[in-house]
């Protein structure tokens, strides 16, 4: 009888123990993604998609991580120069204010537009947006991953 | 080739065991095991003093004592959740790895739980066997959903019939639903029933989700004066509060005030995170108060559960009768509880708190595995809601990390309410305990909400369809013709 009450008790504390070296095991992974993700250069604001390119110039797929003041153009001096008859020389820019990203028009021929409909002055951007000048599609992400 | 082709395969460097995962799974199966042993000797130990009867049979301290409460269930249950595993791995998706194995520890406490409570509390199957099939349902909804779902753009872009969907499933249930203890939250079409309430949760945070995410520059830029308060602009506002105000309203109708807090809770949560302003914090809590207050006079519902929290013995063996029982359940449990098995001893044949399975798992948590014990089981929650923050900050766009921040709100908040509730901590409202509380609707919920964080988790490099494009069709055709 003795022998089943012993029992009884390691197999209670063999089940907390589990429960406990399982959370250990857990707050380990957490730990190691949390370290994983400190370590990952500077908290970026946001950064843009190629999603396509008639031209080739950019890539599609490729990613740009963009600063506070973004210019877009087919101009070299554009901050992300984007190679395609119908898009302007300085075409258009993207400004980080107050935890939003804008989109402001530069006066171009062929206008810009934010899921399909054209932008007018400027406009505010939500993450998950699809950004178009010209023939070239873009959509604008979150990067801190 | 596709340019998400691209991103995939760029996305998955070497093969994707999900070893975390495995390794995980296997430390919860042994404990689980552990755990059914130790429900075996400790309700064989009560033997006739009146334990609970297993379904194996447990007439005194045989030989048999040393083995597992009803193995044929377990091995189900873990059958399922390394099925579930596989299913994963097979999707070969870089999704999350450790929120299988914590609702699936969740999930086999809750089997051990209801396998040791009288099996007579539900018709059919009896409670255990039937809620190991709504756990196996539950399971296979996390992976399934896990595995398959890639795009949200199904879930974003018809908010509104969302919307449209849940209000009238709880106009359906009030008109047509039928009362289980004073509350009318069932609804049974042909032979299948279900509590509605428990799916608006998801639809409530999609459409919180999808509205905020669209709409979040101008509820942050522009703003309407009130007094000292800044406040967002109205006609931003409306959708979203009538929303919520409609859930509510036919909510309280149907006295269910835990679904009720929950709602307003999560509601107030999302657009915190959606603006960050401190001002909805203070403005939605002092709604709440005045809310409470009015409440308080006007249903006496509410009053009555009010009064038993601020004095549950007061009533002791009328009103407040599963309060003071939970309590005393929680002092008998001490720091390593009773064990599985051993506490509660059924007073005159009946079991002391008798929405035990529903409403009361924690306290038999308490009794049984003690304070470490619940500390451990809060610890999962907690874990669930780590990991969803987690894939909510890592999320690509707005929509996805305010989904990401919604479900897992749902499955804290839940647990939060009836756990402070059992607790007497806050007024007790009958709310289920996300994967351990009895019941197919609460358990097909919390899976779907798990299985969506799963898939929300993916970090290969994916495309989801854009916002709102044909809420605007304009002037494409020039650009659209090259491409």
């Amino acid at each position: 009888m003795d022998g089943t009450v012993i029992a009884i008790w390691l197999l209670r504390l063999l089940f907390l123990a589990g429960l406990y070296l399982f959370l250990w095991n857990v707050v380990r992974v957490l730990l190691r993604d949390l370290r994983a993700a400190a370590q990952e250069p500077g908290i970026e604001l946001g950064r843009l998609v190629v999603l396509s390119s008639p031209t080739g110039e950019p890539e599609i797929g490729a990613t740009f991580s963009l600063d506070a003041v973004t210019t877009l153009g087919r101009n070299v001096n554009a901050s992300i120069v984007l190679d395609d008859e119908f898009v302007s020389n300085l075409h258009a820019a993207l400004t980080y204010r107050g935890r939003i990203w804008y989109l402001e028009d530069l006066g171009s021929t062929n206008g810009s537009y934010v899921n399909g409909s054209a932008v007018e002055g400027i406009a505010p951007l939500v993450f998950g947006d699809e950004l178009q000048f010209g023939n070239v599609r873009l959509r604008l992400e979150r990067t801190h991953r | 080739m596709t340019l998400r082709d691209l991103a995939v395969g760029r996305g998955h460097r070497g093969p994707l065991g999900r070893r975390r995962e495995f390794g995980l799974l296997l430390v919860v199966a042994v404990t689980l095991v552990a755990g059914s042993a130790s429900l075996r000797a400790g309700s064989a130990s009560l033997g006739a003093s009146g334990g609970a009867g297993l379904p194996g049979g447990s007439a005194g301290a045989s030989p048999g004592a040393m083995w597992l409460a009803d193995p044929v269930a377990l091995a189900w249950f873990i059958g399922g959740l390394f099925s579930a595993h596989l299913i994963l791995v097979l999707s070969r998706r870089r999704t999350d790895q450790v929120l299988l194995p914590t609702v699936g520890f969740l999930g086999g406490i809750s089997l051990l739980l209801m396998e040791r409570l009288p099996q007579d509390l539900v018709g059919g199957l009896g409670l255990g066997r039937t809620q190991l099939v709504w756990l196996l349902l539950s399971i296979g909804l996390v992976a399934g959903i896990g595995a398959i779902v890639r795009s949200d753009a199904w879930l974003r872009l018809y908010k509104y019939s969302w919307a449209a969907v849940g209000i009238g499933l709880l106009l359906l249930t009030f008109l047509f639903g039928h009362d289980v203890n004073g509350q009318r939250l069932t609804l049974s079409i042909g032979p299948l029933s279900g509590q509605p309430s428990e799916l608006i949760k998801i639809i409530l945070v999609v459409f919180l989700a999808a509205y905020l995410s669209e709409n979040r520059p101008l509820l942050i830029e522009e703003s309407t004066r009130v007094g000292p308060l800044r406040l967002p602009p109205l006609p931003y506002l409306a959708p979203m509060i009538a929303m919520w105000a409609i859930a509510l309203a036919v909510v309280i109708v149907q006295r269910d005030l835990g679904a009720a807090f929950l709602f307003f809770a999560v509601f107030l949560l999302l657009l915190y995170v959606a603006t960050a302003r401190t001002s909805f914090v203070v403005l939605g809590f002092l709604a709440f108060v005045a809310g409470g207050v009015v409440l308080y006079q006007l249903v006496p519902h509410v009053r009555i559960r009010v009064d038993i929290w601020l004095d549950p013995f007061a009533t002791a063996s009328g009103t407040g009768y599963q309060v003071v029982q939970a309590l005393h359940a929680f002092a008998r449990g001490g720091l390593l509880g009773t064990g599985f098995g051993a506490g509660l001893p059924l007073v005159g044949g009946v079991l002391p708190i008798p929405a035990l399975h529903t409403d009361f798992p924690f306290a038999a948590l308490g009794e049984e595995l003690g304070l470490v014990g619940i500390l451990g089981i809060l610890g999962l929650y907690l874990v669930v809601i780590e990991r969803g923050f987690r894939i909510a900050a890592s999320a690509a766009d707005d929509f996805r990390a305010l989904l990401a921040t919604g479900l897992s709100l749902i499955i804290g908040v839940q647990a939060f309410i009836i756990a402070a509730g059992n607790l007497k901590l806050i007024p007790l409202t009958g709310i289920t305990l996300p994967f351990i509380s009895y019941g197919g609707s609460s358990l097909v919920t919390s899976g779907v909400v798990i299985g969506l964080l799963i898939a929300l988790s993916d970090r290969g490099p994916e495309l989801p369809a854009a916002g709102n494009r044909q809420e605007r069709p304009r002037v494409r055709e020039g650009l659209e013709a090259p491409a």
